[in-house]
Parts: structure tokens; sequence; C-alpha cells
């Protein structure tokens, strides 16, 4: 009975970690989209080239941080990928003259910078980062289906 | 190592430094293998593979622009040398421009890739895969230049149905394939006496269907092309009438966990002419795999598969019309450029793979072997 205890106590602690992550990282776009909301599903089929448009019908450019914390967070969080397989995926792509590679920041400053100036443009940032000059996104969790990507088998 | 392919290299790992990122738009990107086999018995894919063999090499650049929304244009270099066959010829691996008009809709002109199957169009990118060598049967290494790609366009997009109903992905495509002279199919014929010196080809149609079916993780897909092959070399001619194949296959990834499985029909009717004689070979060629692995850390990953294939209407008995591949693969990224993969293969049956120019003496029917590689990828 204790160590029953113990244990939900111990998954109740990951789970409150792992919620507390990914709201440590909040999507951000460009102050000309017009969409204040986005399902888990969009913003993944978005960062996984295999939508290339907002809800609203704009046209979306996605845009990742190279490393960090917040991309590690925001790719299991909201794309459901690890970095590796992320990358793997569209290695993918680029390799079979199906897509280009997402375009990667250095620093979080730099990625809201672009996001700013670039229409369509939408990416993460930790929650700490400034926020001024861009948009801030709400993820509204869906129901997700299968990946349709072959990568990295 | 021949001195192009040294140099193709060279240029992989300096534009990796140099370029890693966009230059003016323009992304580059690369990759760069070297490959070790070695067997019990035989000598397979060209290699001198029972005295242990390095002649396995391969490199790749590519360029890509976007030059609007709706408009990419790209190009990818390929070089390879896998025992006496590839090199020394850089080769087109696609060129095309890529116009989508949304989600639903898109083309691609050019040299554009084959899709057929799980892993065809992917085939020539070792750094995404867990194995050294793809199930051989429907993926032959030695043959991976025709299958590849195509001369000619292609339609594609996908379709959201909703949560209840996934997503349908589907491409379709016409062109002219032709074979490699460097290739395997071309060597063998040379073997019976066929020496080309234009590549043979013909035309091809062909389309995938795929879909992300709700349970999440599961994807089910099926292919199918026809594709005629002729050509004339100084000893003879060589007919391939339009033969269908099709495919059929599924894919179902939950966490670290991923297991697939093909099947693969390829009835193929080969007339080889030489002066009044007429040679018929009937090819009814079946195949199939399936795949498990598992990804123990980011690091390292591990997995196995089993492949099959046999020419039915012949008999199957005799090793020379079937192959059977039990496969035992592991793979360690030491960072996100450089990995390595080990790979054992239990291979009983001398169906596919095996040349009389590096097997004089005869094949066994059954051969261990052990394959490593090194790659790097940016």
């Amino acid at each position: 009975m204790r160590e029953t205890r113990l244990l939900i106590l111990l998954l109740g602690l990951i789970s409150g970690w792992s919620a507390a992550a990914a709201q440590d990282v909040v999507v951000v776009a460009n102050r000309g989209v017009q969409i204040s909301q986005i399902t888990s599903d969009d913003l993944r089929d978005i960062f996984t080239g295999v939508k290339s448009r907002f809800r609203d019908g704009s046209y979306a450019v996605p845009v990742t941080l190279k490393g960090g914390p917040a991309h590690e967070v925001f790719l299991q969080h909201h794309i459901g990928e690890s970095p590796d397989a992320f990358r793997a995926a569209w290695r993918k792509a680029v390799f079979t003259g199906q897509g280009a590679m997402l375009r990667a920041f250095d620093s979080e400053a730099t990625l809201l910078e672009y996001v700013a100036a670039t229409p369509g443009a939408v990416g993460y940032v930790s929650k700490l980062s400034p926020q001024d000059s861009v948009k801030s996104l709400t993820v509204l969790r869906t129901y997700k289906t299968a990946k349709t990507n072959n990568n990295g088998h | 190592m021949p001195r192009r392919i040294q140099a193709l290299l060279l240029v992989c790992i300096c534009t990796g430094s140099l370029f890693a990122q966009d230059l003016e738009g323009i992304q580059i990107h690369g990759f760069a293998t070297q490959g070790f086999l070695f067997s019990s018995n035989n000598n397979y894919l060209s290699m001198k593979s029972s005295e242990g063999s390095l002649e396995w090499t391969e490199g790749a650049v590519s360029f890509i622009d976007s030059l609007a929304q709706k408009l990419r244009v790209g190009i990818q270099l390929h070089m390879y040398q896998l025992g006496e066959l590839g090199a020394p010829n850089i080769q087109v691996d696609w060129a095309s421009g890529d116009y989508k008009i949304n989600d639903s809709l898109g083309f691609r002109g050019g040299k554009v890739k084959t899709a057929i199957g799980l892993f065809n169009d992917s085939q020539d990118v070792d750094a995404i895969h867990l194995w050294i060598l793809l199930p051989q049967a429907m993926y032959p290494i030695d043959n991976k230049s025709f299958m590849l790609s195509h001369l000619g366009g292609e339609v594609y997009g996908e379709f959201a149905r909703g949560s209840r109903a996934g997503t349908v992905l589907y491409r379709g495509y016409a062109g002219q394939a032709n074979l490699d002279l460097t290739g395997g199919y071309v060597k063998l014929l040379a073997e019976v006496g066929l020496v080309f010196t234009t590549p043979p080809g013909g035309k091809i149609y062909g389309g995938d269907l795929r879909w992300a079916t709700p349970l999440k993780g599961l994807m089910v897909g099926s292919s199918a092309h026809a594709q005629a092959v002729d050509g004339t070399a100084p000893a003879g001619v060589l007919h391939i009438s339009p033969f269908l194949v099709n495919a059929e296959y599924a894919q179902f990834e939950k966490g670290k966990l991923y297991v697939a499985g093909e099947y693969r029909r390829t009835p193929v009717n080969v007339t080889l002419t030489f002066g009044p004689a007429l040679v018929l070979i009937p090819f009814d060629q079946r195949a199939w795999f399936v795949m498990g692995s598992y990804r123990i850390s980011e690091q390292f990953h591990l997995g196995t598969y089993y492949s099959h294939y046999v020419v039915k209407g012949t008999d199957t008995a005799l090793p020379g019309n079937y192959s059977r591949d039990w496969v035992v693969s592991g793979r360690y990224n030491f960072n996100s450029y450089f990995y390595a993969k080990l790979e054992g293969h239990f291979l009983h049956g001398t169906g596919l793979g095996y040349y009389v120019s590096t097997n004089p003496g005869g094949l066994k029917p059954n051969s261990n072997m052990l394959a490593a590689k090194i790659g790097f990828s940016f």
C-alpha cells in the first residue's frame, strides 16, 4: 500500500513536471497571423511539413531553434519527436527532394527578430523571453493521428 | 578509393563546416559514408567480401532554393562505389522544380524520386535509416540508382479527413526510367553477353497512396507502377514489355518502438535476342519483409528484420531462385552529424546480389555476413 502511494506520488510529480515544461515554452507567430489559437495537430503538421498553411488559409513559415531546453521541450510536447528524429525527418525530406530544411536559429532573440519581421512566421521560445514584438498562440490539445513520414527507420 | 569519390567526400565535409547554414537562401546539405563487408562464403554485391572489402563508398550534395512561397527548385549530385559498380561518374539523384498550389495539390517536374513501397524514395539516404542494407528483396542496393528516380513529373498532395478518418497522402507520376550503366542489372546483362553503351530504359507510370489512420502511429499504404525496358547492345536486344509492380505496406510507431512490413510482386518477362536466337526469361518475383526496431536511447538504436524473396514458377528449392535474409542491426549516433552502424546477415539462397565475375568458382547456398558503416550527414 505504501509502495503504491509512493508510485502515485512519483507519477504525479513526473506528469506535473511534464505539464510545467510544456507551459514553459510559448508558441509565437508574426503579428500579421490572423489566428490566436492553433490545434496541436495543426502545429505538428506545420512543423513536420505536412501542412503549409494555418487554418485561416494564410501561409505558414515555421522556424526552429538549433537546440537548447526550449527546443527539446517544444519537440517533445508539441511535435512528439526527439530532436534527432525531428532532424532525421527533415533530412529525409531534403535528400528526397520533397522539402527544404526549416530555418533554425542559434538564439531565441534572433528567432524572435525573424518571426517579428517575416509574414506567416511561427516559432517558439521559452516563457522568459520577451514577446512584445510577436503574437503568442494558444495551443489547443487535439486528437493526434499517425505520422505520415517514414523518419529514421 | 577512386579520386572522384575522395574529392566528393572532401567537398561534403568541407561544405558541412563552411555552409551548415543557408548561403544567400540556397540550402546546401550532404552526406558521405564508408562501408565494410565481410562474408563467410561467396562475394556479395560485386565486392570481394569473402576477403573483407572496403569498396563501398557513397556521397551526395544537394542544393535547394525556395524561389517563392509555392516554388522550390533543387538538385542532388550523387556518387557511389559498390565493388565493381558505381564510380566514377557523378549522377544526378534528383533535380526538380516543385510547385505546391496548396496542401492538397502540388507538382514536381524534372528528375524526381519514384514512390513505391515504404522506402524506395529514401533508400539512398543512409543517414536516416537504422539499417546498413534495407531488405534487398525490394530495395536492392546494387540497382538503387535505376529504381530511385525517373525523368518526368509527379502530382502529389494530402487530404486531412479529420480526427476520425486520418490523413490520406497521394502521389502519381509518369516519365522515363533508364538503367544505370554502372549498376547491377547492366552488369548482369553484360555477363550474359549484352554489353550496353547506352542505357536501356522505358516509360514508367505509377502512384502511391498512403493512409495515416486515426489509430495513432499506424500508417498503411499501397503503390503500383507499370514499367517497360528496351535496349540495344552490339550483341543483341533486350526487351521487357510493360509489367506491373505492386506493393502493399504498413508501419506502426509507438514511442521508441517501430514495426513495419511490406509485400511486393514484380512479374517480369524478359526477352533477349541474339541474332536469330530468342531467349525468354519469365520472372514472377514475390518479396516481403517484416522489421522491428527499438530506440534504446537518443544515441543507440537496435533492430531486426527478415526479408524473403522467391521467383515463383521456378524450382524454388534451387538456391538461385530464392533469397532469405535474417538481419540484426545496431546504430550509434556520436552526435547530430556522425554515426556508426553494425549489421549481421544470415543469408540463405543466392537469388539476389551475386555476380559471376566476382564468383567465378560458383556459389555456396548460404553465407553469413558482417557489415559496418560510418557516416556523416549535414
